[in-house]
């Protein structure tokens, strides 16, 4: 067996041109599927990070009744004793915070002119201590504990619709929970750019104890945890799970990835344009290589019929193009693996800036990640490529007549 | 002596064709017609006769990679036309071994490897091949030269290498294809006196095809062929005609 692996080897370079180019065209696939790819795990890494961090957490609890049915009244599927659940889950293994949420709506007004919202309550000390950093232009954050009027952090888009500036004030109408309408009256702190226009045209952020008293009620909408890491996120689901057992409420948890639709598209999105490109670089290798290995075995007619005439079985004439095939996909593999990583190395060291992703205005560094499961992935691609490329030359070789083979010039 | 090989009315028809796909018109041409030949163990035999008249297409049949048209050949008392493909190889593998007069040597394997090579198809065990290619190449006399490859090697020693692979595997017969063809006088009588010592020192079954008069001059048994049929056998004619 080591002989004919040697025998597969050493023919691999009889023609080193052609081997040469054949290396180089799957290398190159390799290094460029593994820098689109590693520059999609990127994208995708980052908005992952981005979304986390932005507010959503890695792990959320709400009340079962929340995904059950629609609220009649505000608050009304929210959590009663929030800090009794807060303390349930506080001291699982990873949780690095607990921060109460809000979620409410209404109308914001400058006096002349009324503007829809999609408001958030927030503790502002909890969400600091997670690192949920609102992305402020202008201002500052929300003060943990305001002396007197309620401050509020609005949306550049709203910001500009409304015509206000930080240190302007606007009022806030919400219904209650009682289904009364009520109002309360804030001062602009900060004005915030998430990135994302159709977000910051509805974006109102107002301190929790504001939002409970705008909103009467005691109740929150659900308690974001923030964990040491996200890989950690599956572990912490599962032991946070049976925490939540016992309580009042029937409680529910989600994890981030749950939560996270646009994360989830975007991602599904480069997932498709991954597998789109590997499947050009599959037939690229693929009818190239077939070319090449056909000529290989013309070549080589006299030496596989004396093969064939010492009794060589004619399978074994099939493992041998298709070994040498899989070595070469093997060799390329590692060419590209190489190629790629070190480009992968000089682009991140570049500086270079690629155009917003869709929905976003703030360009993106250009960096590329090295995923071991894109590495693996793109040299089994090429490799299974070369090697169905080897079956036609294959069979060919081996049915050749020995006779007629053996006279071949 | 214990008959090897028998050639029994065999003929070959090859078919041609017009080279129109859509078209064809075939029409045959004959290399070999009904042809008999006896060949006992031990035997050093010639085959002779000008080119085009059914040397190598009487080797390529009783060496199993070519199929007559009719008649029936027996190697080693086994009908060849009732075995499959992959009897046959067999059959080649353990039997038979060749010699081309192109040598045919696997380009990318030094010396032993190629003399290993028929070892290797029959699964023989590590230790074994390296003593029976030490031994191969020792009675060739290119022990010195087993880790070169085939280019570096002189057409002669070539050769050598090839009869080496030949032999290695104790096949109970030994083809050779025009064996001096490719090699000047000085090779060409170095290798017919090692074939020839070959076949009285291990007692191998040596059939050749040649239209070479030296190596004729050393062959108590010359076949010849005319254009495809034997037209002299000197072991039957007493070589009146040989």
């Amino acid at each position: 067996m080591a002989k004919f692996l040697l025998l597969a080897f050493r023919n691999i370079f009889r023609n080193r041109r052609r081997t040469l180019m054949t290396l180089l065209m799957v290398g190159g696939g390799v290094a460029g599927l593994l820098l689109a790819g590693g520059y999609f795990a990127f994208m995708t890494h980052g908005l992952r990070e981005d979304t986390i961090n932005s507010g959503l957490g890695h792990l959320q609890i709400f009340t079962a009744e929340h995904f059950e049915r629609d609220e009649n009244r505000v608050l009304d599927t929210g959590i009663d004793n929030w800090r009794q659940v807060a303390a349930s889950v506080k001291t699982g293994e990873h949780v690095r915070g607990i921060a109460p949420r809000i979620d409410f709506y209404g109308m914001v007004s400058n006096g002349a002119k009324a503007v829809g919202f999609m408001g958030s309550a927030v503790d502002p000390e909890a969400e600091k201590s997670l690192g949920f950093v609102s992305r402020i232009e202008t201002g500052r954050d929300l003060d943990p504990k305001p002396g007197g009027e309620v401050e509020a952090l609005i949306g550049k888009e709203l910001a500009k619709s409304m015509n206000v500036n930080v240190g302007d004030g606007l009022t806030v109408l919400a219904m209650t929970s009682d289904g009364a309408l009520n109002g309360v009256d804030v001062q602009i702190v900060g004005i915030v750019n998430s990135g994302a226009p159709e977000r910051d045209a509805r974006y109102l952020r107002i301190t929790l104890p504001a939002a409970q008293r705008l909103l009467q009620s005691d109740r929150i909408t659900n308690l974001v945890v923030g964990l040491d890491s996200t890989e950690n996120t599956d572990q912490a689901y599962f032991e946070m799970m049976p925490r939540l057992n016992g309580l009042p409420q029937r409680m529910e948890l989600k994890k981030w990835i749950d939560l996270a639709t646009y994360y989830k598209q975007v991602n599904s999105m480069f997932n498709g344009i991954f597998l789109f490109m590997g499947i050009i670089v599959f037939f690229m290798v693929l009818m190239s290589s077939v070319n090449t290995l056909l000529m290989s075995m013309f070549e080589r007619t006299r030496e596989i019929g004396t093969m064939l005439a010492m009794g060589t079985p004619r399978a074994w004439i099939v493992a041998l193009f298709m070994l040498e095939a899989t070595l070469l996909g093997a060799m390329g593999a590692v060419i590209g693996l190489a190629a790629g990583n070190l480009l992968g190395m000089l682009l991140n060291s570049s500086g270079l800036h690629m155009p917003p992703p869709p929905g976003y205005s703030v360009p993106m560094p250009f960096r590329v990640r090295h995923v071991p499961v894109q590495m693996i992935g793109s040299s089994l691609l090429v490799i299974v490529s070369l090697a169905l490329a080897s079956i036609l030359p294959a069979i060919r070789a081996s049915r050749l007549r020995i006779a007629e083979a053996l006279s071949h010039v | 002596m214990q008959e090897l090989v028998n050639v029994e009315a065999v003929s070959r028809r090859f078919a041609l064709d017009n080279g129109q796909a859509r078209h064809p018109v075939h029409s045959f041409v004959s290399a070999l017609s009904n042809a008999n030949l006896h060949v006992s163990a031990g035997e050093f035999l010639a085959i002779s006769g000008p080119s085009g008249s059914g040397k190598t297409t009487l080797l390529n049949l009783i060496g199993c990679v070519d199929q007559p048209t009719s008649g029936r050949i027996l190697v080693d008392g086994v009908d060849t036309s009732k075995l499959k493909p992959g009897s046959m190889a067999t059959l080649r593998r353990e039997k038979i071994g060749f010699v081309f007069q192109t040598f045919n040597l696997i380009p990318v394997f030094t010396a032993a490897e190629n003399v290993e090579y028929p070892l290797l198809i029959q699964q023989v065990g590590s230790r074994e091949r390296r003593s029976r290619v030490a031994e191969a190449l020792e009675s060739v006399g290119l022990s010195a030269r087993a880790q070169q490859r085939p280019d570096l090697l002189s057409g002669g020693e070539r050769q050598r290498v090839a009869v080496a692979r030949a032999i290695v595997h104790r096949p109970a017969l030994v083809l050779a294809d025009e064996p001096t063809a490719n090699l000047d006088t000085h090779n060409a009588t170095q290798l017919i006196d090692l074939m020839h010592g070959l076949n009285q020192r291990l007692g191998l079954t040596f059939i050749f095809s040649t239209h070479d008069a030296r190596l004729l001059e050393h062959t108590e048994r010359i076949v010849r062929l005319c254009d495809g049929e034997v037209v002299s056998d000197n072991s039957i004619d007493g070589g009146s005609r040989g």
